[in-house]
């Protein structure tokens, strides 16, 4: 038997294991130690000490530039004051202390006085409420009698010590300014000085609350930091946005600004991440702004996780590029975020956010990024084969096929559609076929037999139209020259005008370009640029009222421009085998294919080709874009875009796109530059390919578009957050969808917004369309009503056209009270009698004076309609009175240039002074005010008609 | 070698293999239980273990914070599957000797004070459990998941780690089955185990001759249709619960051929060649009267062998024949796997109008 190890009832050696429990008792301790550690240290404190640094570093630069500011003499001068008066005031020493002594005395005889009164005040209350009790609940007569006389009593020893207190403050307050004027002289340097140094001494007292002392540490100190710390996590807690808990939504917490700690203080622009202010603080994060941090959060717009302060990743911060990304990874260890349905956007996508809260707008002020996709959206038209909540109202963005066989030859449409750019290479329209996905031998047989069947079908339902006037042919070189003068620019990009197409951008309408060759019947272009609605009902192109000269001239131009490689191609016959084989397809998704095969025999081959032509127009949704008989009420081809903003990434497929960037703005931007990638590698059958035609777009293109695609979300935004537009913004909302659709941004500034042709005119813009400045304060309500249905010139020195619009009165009218409300101003304010009363003379002198202040100022010369026979070179001024609204006409008067700084009307004001000083004794406001009258009585009662009508 | 492993990691050949490698295992285990052996295996392991993690999709997976306790726990079960095999193979040679078992000496039999030997201990291991805890939650957090969406699930949707082996069984039964049936045995049988098994040997020792039938079927029960399990629900499977090999990307868009048939519509449609009856018993006659064989036919079978009659005699009739059930219900699990992978079968018995499938 072994020797026993250990004394007997005992397993272990008690010694080891003391020390074992020794050493697990150490060991528990450092592991608290580490959780308290690790608790404790917290990136974002690090950051707010670096904040504190560099607030520190800037007060100590404000105080440095604020002792500069300082006079050094007048500081000294003010110093030496002081000490003297302190001097003077040493030798009058022995007289202020006994002053001292008898206020000091006197304090105390006042203490003893409060204690008094305050006992007898209270006394006489309790004593009142006594008697009041005993008088009211019938206690006998005695009683009362002795309690009122003592009540009378009380009040009356409180009344003397009240007495007596009035005696002794009386005392107190003449000793106290006895001592005040003795020392009225140094209190009065002190005061000098104080005021002075007064800013530096608040920057200074800011700076040491910055300062590394024992209440510092102490205060954030670890176990004593649940107190009062000054290193803590600041948060915004806002009701205009939500946050998802977890079947809950509640009000949207963010703690961006415990790091980002300036963003809401000027002064720190140049400062590196996250210690900068916010790029625009008018717009955004300013409290002064239109969208202050405590109202609308930070995560509202940028997206990710705003209460999450763990680290820099935490927050799922995302970097805009490669480059953004590989320094983050080596400064801040970021990777993708765990499981976050929506990491903050890329930089460039933010704008995207503004969308989810500005509703029905046609764009949203300050945004420009996010306009510029939206206005790329509705050139290229995506809303019309994607449904998108809003955009119902907007146009089809293609032509109408109703009548088109009067319009282009069968071979020319064939052509066209294969390949659009193949026409020419500005050409709107994407391209469905030779793509990336069906480019091979099979699919081009079958897609040429589509085509074929496509257009025999949209033949077949093309109605009959026979133009209004013939083309005798004109001169091309002035037809070149009409068109790059009467606007044609501000919708159209033209051939011959490459510089300046590039320049405008103009997107509207198709690009004129080798119309020659696709044009079937001149008779036709003739009548169409006369009466662009004798062909199309529903066309948004306007008369520019061309006279029959102009408009021969304009087609010769147009149509000499060709393109005769294409013009040349004929397009290849459908192979009947194939037609039959997409159709027995088609049959068969519901009969047997024996059974389709003998449906598909018994047809003929014009049956047959209408047959697929009507399939093939729905496979590929030409109808969406293109009215088309037959197809009425159909839902759009494409899948909705509402909400795509916040669909799941897990419902996106990348397919075999590895090189796409694995995330919802990564696959739309890849999916609109090459709609057709996601079928590389894919065995799909042809039905099957994917139908979304190729834009080619570009990066830039992609990448703005995706903008705003990422602010379609389906996001649960409360009634406070969400923009609701007042009756002003209402009704511009509904003028803007008009202004947008008939294009008069094209050529008109909108109040700073478009206004593409403008960029042809470089810095002559007075030769341009005029800018729209204000307009609804401008103009008066019926003369703009009139206009837009009876278009007249008023620019006489204008060579570009307004066109005349098909508009029912409707929409002129919300295209007027639009731009009135965009102005906030109310309709037919014009109208007010007390207007009138204003525009009346006073006297007949006045009258007289300002008839000759208006030929001091010679108006008459450029303003020469009804006052001379020279031709004119400024608006006729006798519209005014039925144009303009007196009040803005004075505000015109009195500085032109502050509205238009293009014009060549004079400021005869300038800086208030008058040019013309012997009218009205020179009182700029007089004289404008007498002017503004004087057009108003001298003009048209009603304006004349035009001389087209 | 990697597409190797990750073909082998699949269930229709890891299952039979860790099967194989369980038998031969017991019937050596005087092999497995030497500490030479655990040395060569511990030596063999670590490199293997090296190059396994140092592939980038398998180190993801390992390192998933929720995949952790799978680790630590297949190291633990394999120490402490390792250590009673080597204490019983000592005391086996020692018995067969003619010796007493080691803990039957007198040394080992002395009665020593529950303080400090039980109640001090005890403090040891929980404060080691609790700094255990403490380092392992400030090593690896914890982070939250995306808000819950009931219509945006997220894949694959796992159950907690302790859970993943019925999750496993998912696949092959039915949620009835799979969900409430077999997990209730499972409770009850666990529970049944004292008033069944009353052979007094092996108590207080470590031993496995003594009783070779009960360590083996509970050691098939929690290695291979247990812990097996949870190790395939854990690392091998990935979204849409598809198999993935070890060293396998989690591709979202996997697809497995699974198309099941039920054993009725092998019956009569395939072949005989006659359409489903109408009345669903009817319908469902051969499943139900295999199942009945198996639950029924089986019990007196066993019963004639050796064993059987042996086990019969010693614990009588009603013990027997509750044994026996439970071994034959844990036995289903195997049985049904296999039959999906040989025949693709879906359920033997379909009653789904009942709710009831098998």
């Amino acid at each position: 038997m072994p020797p026993k190890k250990h004394e007997s009832g005992m397993a272990y050696n008690m010694v080891r294991l003391n020390r074992l429990f020794a050493f697990l008792s150490f060991f528990l301790l450092a592991t608290v130690l580490w959780v308290f550690l690790d608790d404790y240290i917290r990136p974002w404190k690090i950051v707010q000490l670096e904040a504190r640094q560099i607030e520190r570093k800037k007060l100590d630069e404000q105080i440095a530039e604020e002792e500069e500011t300082i006079d050094g003499d007048k500081l000294q001068g003010l110093e030496r004051e002081l000490h003297e008066a302190r001097a003077q005031l040493a030798q009058r020493t022995g007289e202020r202390e006994e002053i001292s002594d008898s206020l000091r005395e006197i304090q105390k005889e006042i203490t003893a006085e409060t204690i008094t009164g305050g006992r007898l005040n209270a006394l006489s209350a309790d004593q009142n409420y006594r008697y009041e009790q005993a008088q009211g609940h019938g206690a006998n007569r005695a009683q009362v009698e002795r309690l009122r006389r003592d009540l009378l009593e009380y009040r009356r020893q409180f009344a003397q010590s009240r007495e007596r207190m009035k005696g002794l403050e009386g005392r107190q307050k003449s000793l106290r300014s006895q001592l005040a004027e003795i020392s009225a002289q140094e209190t009065e340097a002190q005061r000098a000085l104080d005021e002075m140094l007064r800013r530096k001494n608040l920057l200074e007292l800011a700076r040491n609350k910055t300062n590394s002392d024992i209440v510092f540490f102490v205060r954030n100190a670890p176990f004593f930091d649940f107190m009062d710390p000054t290193l803590r996590i600041e948060q915004l807690v806002v009701d205009t946005a939500l946050d998802d808990r977890y079947f809950q939504h509640v009000p949207k917490v963010d703690r961006c600004i415990t790091c980002h700690t300036f963003i809401d203080r000027p002064g720190y622009e140049n400062e590196p991440n996250p210690h900068r202010t916010h790029p625009n603080l008018d717009l955004m994060v300013g409290a002064e702004g239109h969208h202050p941090m405590k109202q609308f959060g930070c995560t509202s717009c940028h997206g990710g996780e705003g209460h999450r302060v763990n680290d820099f990743v935490a927050a799922a911060h995302t970097p805009q590029n490669e480059e953004q990304k590989a320094r983050w990874v080596a400064q801040y260890n970021w990777h993708e975020p765990h499981k976050i349905p929506q990491p903050m956007y890329k930089l460039q996508y933010t704008e995207s956010q503004c969308l989810k809260c500005h509703q029905g707008v046609e764009y949203v002020p300050e945004a420009p990024k996010l306009n510029a996709g939206i206005q790329m959206m509705e050139e290229y038209g995506c809303y019309a084969c994607h449904r998108i909540e809003g955009w119902e109202h907007k146009r089809r963005p293609g032509p109408s096929l109703q009548r088109i066989a009067s319009k282009v030859t069968k071979e020319f449409f064939k052509n066209w559609v294969w390949s659009p750019k193949g026409f020419n290479k500005q050409a709107l329209m994407p391209s469905f076929f030779m793509q990336s996905n069906n480019r091979d031998e099979e699919s081009v047989a079958k897609n040429i037999a589509e085509v074929n069947a496509m257009a025999q079908y949209v033949w077949d339902k093309s109605q009959d139209y026979s133009p209004l006037d013939t083309y005798t042919g004109g001169d091309g070189a002035r037809g070149k020259e009409l068109v790059g003068q009467i606007g044609c620019m501000g919708c159209h990009g033209v051939e011959g005008f490459e510089g300046e197409s590039r320049q405008v951008g103009a997107r509207a309408g198709p690009y004129l370009g080798n119309l020659g060759s696709k044009i079937k019947d001149p008779n036709w272009l003739i009548t169409w640029l006369k009466r662009p609605d004798h062909y199309d009902p529903e066309t948004i192109m306007p008369s520019f009222r061309l006279t029959d000269a102009e408009a021969q001239d304009i087609a010769t131009y147009l149509l000499s421009l060709k393109n005769p490689g294409f013009e040349s191609l004929v397009f290849e016959e459908t192979d009947e085998a194939v037609r039959d084989e997409l159709l027995i397809d088609y049959l068969a998704a519901f009969d047997t294919r024996e059974e389709a095969t003998r449906k598909v025999l018994a047809m003929g081959p014009h049956e047959k080709d209408l047959e697929l032509g009507r399939r093939s127009i729905g496979k590929y949704g030409c109808y969406s874009c293109h009215a088309i008989e037959g197809f009425d009420g159909l839902p759009p081809v494409g899948p909705e875009l509402t909400e795509e903003g916040t669909k799941p990434l897990t419902q996106f497929a990348f397919n075999l796109q590895h090189t796409v960037e694995h995330s919802r703005d990564g696959w739309i931007k890849a999916h609109l530059e090459n709609p057709r990638r996601w079928d590389d590698g894919l065995q799909k059958d042809f039905k099957d390919l994917t139908k979304m035609p190729n834009f080619n777009f570009t990066q830039a293109q992609a990448e703005s578009l995706t903008l705003v695609l990422l602010g379609f979300v389906g996001e649960e935004i409360p009634l406070k957050g969400q923009k609701r537009l007042d009756e002003y913004e209402q009704l511009w909302a509904q003028g803007q969808r008009l202004v947008n659709k008939f294009n008069c941004y094209g050529c008109h500034q909108v109040d700073g917004m478009r206004g593409e042709i403008l960029a042809m005119y470089g810095d002559d813009l007075n030769a341009a369309p005029p800018r729209l400045v204000d307009q609804g304060r401008r103009v008066q309500t019926d003369w703009f009503y009139h206009f837009l249905e009876d278009v007249h010139p008023i620019r006489p020195w204008l060579q570009v056209r307004m066109p005349s619009f098909k508009l029912t009165p409707e929409e002129r009218n919300t295209i007027v009270s639009g731009f009135q409300g965009k102005s906030q101003q109310q309709t037919f304010v014009e109208l007010r009698p007390e207007l009138n009363d204003a525009l009346a003379w006073i006297s007949p002198e006045e009258e007289a004076e300002a008839g000759r202040l208006f030929n001091a100022l010679v108006c008459a010369s450029c303003h020469t309609q009804g006052y001379n026979s020279d031709p004119p070179l400024a608006p006729d001024l006798r519209m005014t009175k039925r144009k303009l609204r007196p009040e803005w006409t004075k505000v015109w008067l009195s500085n032109p240039q502050a509205i238009y700084p293009e014009t060549s009307m004079p400021n005869f004001w300038e800086n208030g002074e008058s040019l013309a000083p012997d009218y009205f004794g020179g009182d700029a406001q007089k004289q404008q005010d007498a002017l503004v009258k004087y057009l108003y009585h001298r003009g048209w009662e009603k304006i004349p008609l035009s001389q087209n009508d | 070698m990697k597409s190797l492993i990750n073909t082998l990691a699949d269930p229709i050949y890891s299952f039979p293999l860790f099967t194989l490698l369980f038998c031969l295992g017991i019937r050596y285990y005087t092999t497995v239980g030497s500490k030479k052996f655990a040395l060569l295996s511990l030596v063999l392991c670590l490199p293997v273990a090296g190059w396994f993690l140092a592939d980038e999709q398998f180190i993801k997976i390992i390192l998933w914070p929720d995949n952790i306790p799978i680790s630590i726990l297949i190291i633990l079960i394999a120490v402490f599957t390792w250590l009673p095999l080597h204490k019983a193979a000592i005391n086996d040679s020692r018995i067969a000797a003619g010796n007493p078992p080691l803990e039957a000496l007198p040394q080992n039999r002395e009665k020593v004070w529950v303080w400090p030997n039980l109640v001090y201990t005890e403090l040891f291991a929980l404060i080691m459990g609790t700094i255990f805890l403490i380092v392992w939650a400030i090593l690896f957090k914890a982070p939250l998941e995306e808000p819950a969406n009931p219509t945006w699930a997220p894949n694959p949707a796992k159950a907690p780690w302790y859970f993943l082996g019925l999750q496993e069984m998912l696949v092959y039964f039915d949620p009835w089955m799979a969900g409430v049936v077999l997990p209730g045995l499972i409770i009850v049988g666990l529970m049944a185990i004292p008033y069944i098994d009353t052979n007094p040997k092996g108590n207080g020792y470590y031993c496995f001759q003594d009783r070779k039938l009960a360590i083996t079927l509970f050691l098939f029960g929690w290695l291979v249709l247990w812990i097996y399990l949870i190790i395939v629900g854990t690392f091998l499977r990935g979204p849409n619960w598809t198999f993935y090999g070890p060293f396998e990307y989690w591709d979202h868009h996997k697809v497995v051929a699974a198309y099941n048939v039920n054993l009725s519509e092998f019956f009569w449609i395939k072949w005989f060649n006659a359409p489903l009856p109408e009345n669903i018993l009817f319908r469902e006659i051969p499943g139900i009267l295999l199942t009945l064989v198996y639950l029924l036919a089986l019990p007196p079978l066993i019963a004639k062998t050796a064993l059987g009659r042996d086990m019969l005699e010693k614990t009588g009739l009603v013990r027997f024949s509750i044994a026996v059930f439970l071994a034959l219900s844990m036995a289903s699990l195997p049985i049904k796997m296999v039959l999906r992978w040989l025949f693709d079968l879906k359920y033997i018995i379909a009653l789904p109008e009942l709710e009831l499938n098998l």
